[in-house]
């Protein structure tokens, strides 16, 4: 790998890939996205405002009652072999 | 409070199942079961808080109920070791890949993977990315055996499933539609500046990082790739590299 061929490949491919980061509008891996929501909120209220404090304590989705539900938006990413449908388990 | 009493007290926090520890009172009548209930319900729902924080896009895609239960769950089976919750749910889809009601979702741990790998980057220490054109100065006899220093923010992802686009349709990030191209994507997970980004891995480009990030030489990692990817063009991928900052030095 040392030889002069694969020195003269890697010294090509260097300056080509210098020369596109130069030019404006360059190659970029795609999906280049903002991020927000990463930073961790206050997340230590008292039951993060989802449940009031009294009562709800015994509610604990059990194995039987899960098998209800994922109602979120996988079920709407249709693809050819069907992985966006959510079968109950 | 003892260490016993401590124990025993944390560990009836997150089981339902466990007694009610010996030698609660309370003042105002009523039962300390009920009190320690209140309490035991609060444990559960600030840290499914801290997870569904993390976990946006993951959550978006099974539904906050389901999300909420698969939490409690894994809360149950793996609760925090450090008091710092930015760090908790490293191990969260190990988890939910062995949890039997998010087995249809195949693609789920991977989702969770790339948002963990994001909260990492964020988290990760500020350091200025490799400044490409100090690369031309360099004789082209170095080049073969140049290794360089990963960014500490650089994550590379790779999955079976089209795990980017995915989680970007569920983050918001691209409109929500059904995914004609149901393939394999690698990601790479970046933050040179203030923004973590998340960009798609071209053929080979997974295998290239990997091994530049721990380590290899440029000429061998440039094999690694190619054996890993026919397609593997290094030219796009070392600009793509050098462009989006992963990497803070060579030597």
């Amino acid at each position: 790998m040392k030889n002069s061929i694969a020195t003269l490949a890697l010294a090509g491919s260097l300056a080509s890939a210098l020369a596109t980061i130069a030019a404006p509008a360059a190659f970029a891996a795609e999906n280049s996205e903002k991020c927000y929501g990463v930073a961790m909120k206050g997340q230590n209220d008292c039951a993060a405002g989802k449940h009031d404090c009294a009562g709800k304590s015994t509610m604990d989705f059990d194995k039987g009652s899960f098998k209800l539900v994922p109602a979120g938006t996988c079920t709407s990413m249709k693809t050819p072999d069907g992985h966006g449908m959510l079968m109950p388990a | 409070m003892s260490l016993d009493t401590q124990t025993r007290f944390a560990v009836a926090l997150t089981d339902p199942a466990a007694p009610v520890p010996k030698g609660l009172a309370s003042w105002t009548g009523s039962q300390p079961e009920r009190r320690f209930a209140v309490y035991r319900n609060n444990v559960i729902a600030a840290l499914t808080g801290a997870l569904a924080a993390r976990f946006p896009a993951s959550q978006q895609i099974v539904g906050e109920a389901f999300f909420a239960a698969m939490a409690a769950d894994f809360i149950r089976a793996h609760p925090p070791r450090s008091p710092l919750l930015l760090s908790y749910g490293d191990d969260f889809a190990e988890f939910v890949e062995r949890f039997e009601p998010a087995k249809a979702i195949a693609y789920l741990p991977d989702v969770i993977r790339l948002e963990a790998a994001r909260g990492k980057a964020y988290h990760a220490a500020d350091v200025a990315s490799l400044d490409a054109a100090t690369l031309a100065a360099l004789s082209p006899a170095r080049l073969a055996d140049l290794v360089f220093v990963p960014h500490p923010s650089l994550c590379v992802l790779r999955s079976p499933h089209p795990v980017v686009t995915i989680w970007a349709m569920n983050a918001g990030e691209a409109a929500l539609q059904p995914i004609a191209n149901w393939a394999a994507e690698d990601a790479m997970v970046i933050r040179p500046h203030l923004i973590v980004e998340v960009r798609r891995l071209p053929p080979g480009g997974a295998a290239f990082l990997q091994a530049l990030a721990q380590g290899t030489c440029l000429a061998a990692a440039v094999d690694i790739a190619t054996e890993d990817a026919d397609a593997f063009d290094l030219s796009a991928n070392l600009a793509g590299a050098l462009q989006s900052g992963a990497f803070i030095a060579f030597r």
